[in-house]
């Protein structure tokens, strides 16, 4: 299918990851240093796969107590109320609030999951050399490089409310320890997205279509 | 030897190149958050606590993950679920209990709703109206450990941690008391109701209380409990005697102790320790009678308003008490009369006498043989015999009372029976029916009949008479009616020339008088001619002459008016003149 796929590192060139620049290496085993923005250059991001299957065991780990832990404590005259995310999606859906609940839903427990998963996929897709759905596969994995910075929302609210309602002895919110862990998910896949080579997806690709024309 | 060998026949060894399996730092990163997880979930699994059922009636304001579960105001544990029991009668709430007051859940420990409560005596759990409610806890004494609990109805008092003793009063009725009913020493609370249940038997109820440890010193072997609700109110001599413990015991009921000064054993009361609850202080406090002599009184009357427990008095003073009212049956005589025991205690007589009598008294009430030889005396030679007396006349309580009546038929006692028969004399109130009965009688016995024959004889003479009198009065009118008439005609015609004659004498009467007043004008005009002579003579309004002469003017006109009223009358009543003024009609 795209068996006629020409990568730089086919043709011998290297491209700068930071200024993008098309250029040709110094030697095969040093690429050397960018000619235009002296960034260090590299035929593909060292040990891509392995740094990100180890972010991405962490984050999977953190996922768990993330969930499980509650992320918020209030205390309002003497009783106090821990609230899990999925307490709270539940506590929004059922005092009627549904879009407020599907909102949490989708921004706190799916998109952090959702992550996951995709660059799991990525990752085994890239080791197995799969050819197949690489421009997918590739548009799967911007997304997830555009939506890490979005997930961060929960802990936003989490500190902004902590912070403004500290209204004692009457009432006060205190950050709970699932907070921590959620934070942990949401950098840690962010990094692990980072740190993956998109230009792993193409690479079998190029030998398969080498090895078959 | 050796064989030469072609070395470039034989295959050549490849060389695979060692695969280095290079493992990156990176991966501390997951290991970390493993252990981590790890970590916190090996603590929540160790410091995870019992869970524990309670089942309640209902669950009034408990949550699922919001109501605690507090012991000394201490959060030991969490409700994680509250569901109806399977046969929905119930409520089974589970908590979650922490570690640390895993050992407090044993057998004997009790659950309880903690939520505002106002009650007579005080407010309790005021905190839970911000709080919402929780589940009050108080461990036992138990060791066995125990995970399902039924829950208390009340809050129980909790006790525990304060010293005291706890002690058990049998009562024949709960009264007003109530959980948590204060017990006074000497007007202090000194403790307060913490149980109560029926006794085993069903016959008595059983009241646990806890006196507090300074007051607890002062329960006695012989201290007596008694009920302190209410008023008591005393009316002697003195004036009227009002006790209260306070309001709380008005209300909500209570409880004294005290020892009085005969009980004291000296020995403090064990815990738990059962004493009897008496209905008020004067029979709490009452000493006991020690020896009581029974006796029987046969009394041939009513004896309604007479109980068991009416008061046996000697000359007026509390000598003992009724036992038992009866009848007694006698077929050889067919007689039933009404048979009373009674019971005297010698020692309120004694108590009653002077101090170096005392001596005399207690020695009699000891010896059996002198106290009958002076009962007997008392009986043969001054009378003493019993009477039933009205106690109240509004209630008609009797009372049996001992007396002298000297003038009472012989009566002698026979000691030989097991409870002696005293003499008795009827009683003042019987008396008078008896003398009532008796005037009845007399009445009873008047000739009614004949005295109605009398009377009905003297009207029939009666009746006679009248018809005579009505025969005279007929008579009267036959025969002196017409007479009567002629004689009034005669008196018509005298008033008739009666009447001529006045009419002439009138008239020249009146001609008279014309001609005497015609005279007397006369004079007044010389008395005119005179007075203005005078006027003319004498100068000054206020002359006395001028005065006088007012004065008889005044006179004369006067006597003008009134011949003027003369003439009037005359004119029309001419008989006037003859007969005089007639009366004035009404």
């Amino acid at each position: 299918m795209t068996a006629t796929v020409l990568t730089g590192a086919r043709a011998g060139l290297v491209s700068c990851e930071t200024c993008r620049l098309l250029s040709r290496p110094a030697s095969l085993a040093e690429p050397g240093y960018c000619p235009r923005c002296g960034a260090e250059l590299a035929w593909r991001r060292h040990q891509s796969i392995q740094y990100t299957w180890a972010l991405v065991v962490a984050a999977a780990i953190c996922y768990i107590p993330a969930n499980a832990l509650p992320v918020l404590t209030t205390n309002a005259l003497g009783s106090s109320d821990s609230d899990t995310i999925m307490g709270g999606v539940v506590l929004l859906y059922t005092t009627g609030s549904w879009p407020l609940a599907l909102i949490v839903l989708v921004a706190s427990v799916m998109v952090p999951l959702g992550k996951l998963v995709a660059l799991v996929y990525l990752l085994i897709t890239v080791q197995r050399g799969s050819l197949g759905g690489t421009r997918d596969r590739t548009r799967l994995y911007r997304m997830v490089q555009f939506i890490g910075r979005w997930s961060m929302l929960d802990v936003f609210v989490d500190t902004f409310t902590v912070a403004l309602v500290q209204l004692q002895p009457l009432m006060s919110v205190e950050p709970g320890p699932g907070v921590l862990f959620f934070a942990a998910v949401v950098v840690l896949t962010m990094i692990a997205a980072e740190s993956f080579d998109p230009r792993l997806i193409w690479d079998p690709a190029v030998t398969r279509g080498n090895r078959h024309a | 030897m050796p064989e030469s060998i072609d070395r470039d026949d034989l295959p050549q060894a490849t060389v695979v190149p060692r695969r280095r399996v290079r493992i990156s730092v990176v991966w501390v990163i997951p290991i970390l958050a493993a252990v981590v997880a790890i970590g916190i979930a090996v603590q929540r699994v160790l410091s995870e606590g019992p869970t524990i059922t309670i089942v309640f009636k209902a669950a009034e304001g408990i949550e699922a993950g919001k109501t605690f579960v507090k012991y000394k105001d201490v959060n030991i544990g969490q409700v994680t679920a509250v569901r109806l029991s399977p046969d929905y009668g119930k409520v089974e709430v589970t908590a979650k209990i922490a570690k640390s007051a895993a050992g407090l859940m044993v057998d004997d420990a009790r659950f309880w709703i903690v939520q505002p409560r106002v009650t007579l005596s005080g407010v309790s759990g005021l905190s839970t109206l911000l709080s919402g409610n929780y589940i009050g806890f108080e461990t036992g004494k138990s060791d066995r450990k125990q995970r399902n609990f039924t829950g208390l109805e009340i809050p129980p008092v909790i006790t525990d941690g304060q010293s005291g003793r706890q002690f058990v009063l049998k009562a024949d009725s709960l009264g007003s008391l109530g959980i948590g009913a204060p017990v006074y020493y000497r007007s202090l609370q000194a403790g307060q109701v913490i149980a109560y249940r029926l006794a085993d038997d069903g016959k008595a109820v059983e009241i646990t209380v806890f006196v507090n440890a300074p007051y607890d010193q002062y329960v006695d072997g012989g201290t007596r409990f008694w009920n302190a609700s209410g008023v008591d109110v005393a009316v002697g001599a003195g004036g009227v005697d009002v006790r209260m413990q306070s309001v709380v015991s008005l209300i909500a009921g209570g409880l004294a102790f005290e020892t009085p000064p005969f009980a004291v054993t000296g020995v403090r009361a064990a815990a738990d320790t059962v004493f009897t609850l008496f209905g008020d202080q004067a029979t709490a406090m009452k000493k006991p009678d020690l020896t009581g002599m029974r006796y029987v009184v046969y009394f041939d009357e009513t004896m309604r308003g007479l109980s068991a427990g009416a008061p046996v008095t000697l000359l007026g003073l509390p000598a003992g008490e009724v036992t038992a009212v009866g009848l007694e049956l006698d077929p050889q005589t067919a007689n039933i009369r009404g048979r009373v025991e009674i019971v005297t205690f010698p020692e309120r007589l004694i108590a009653r006498l002077g101090q170096h009598q005392a001596a005399v008294g207690a020695a009699l009430a000891r010896s059996r043989q002198q106290r009958q030889v002076f009962f007997q005396r008392l009986v043969e030679q001054r009378g003493l015999r019993a009477q039933l007396r009205s106690g109240s006349l509004l209630t008609g309580q009797l009372f049996v009372a001992f007396d002298y009546f000297p003038d009472a038929p012989k009566a002698k006692i026979d000691w030989s029976q097991e409870t002696p028969v005293l003499p008795a004399v009827p009683s003042p109130v019987t008396d008078l029916e008896a003398k009532l009965s008796g005037i009845l009688a007399k009445l009873d016995k008047l000739p009614y009949e004949a005295i109605g024959a009398d009377v009905t004889r003297a009207l029939a003479s009666l009746n006679v008479t009248l018809e005579d009198t009505s025969k005279t009065l007929n008579r009267v009118d036959t025969n002196v009616t017409p007479e009567l008439k002629t004689t009034l005609e005669q008196v018509r015609g005298v008033l008739a020339t009666v009447d001529g004659v006045l009419q002439n004498g009138v008239n020249s009467t009146l001609a008279e008088v014309n001609t005497t007043l015609g005279d007397l004008r006369r004079p007044l005009a010389t008395a005119d001619a005179v007075l203005k002579t005078t006027e003319a003579t004498l100068v000054g309004r206020n002359a006395p002459i001028q005065h006088e002469l007012r004065d008889a003017l005044q006179e004369i006109s006067l006597a003008a008016r009134s011949l003027r009223v003369l003439m009037d009358y005359l004119d029309r009543n001419p008989e006037a003149l003859i007969r005089g003024k007639a009366e004035v009609k009404p």
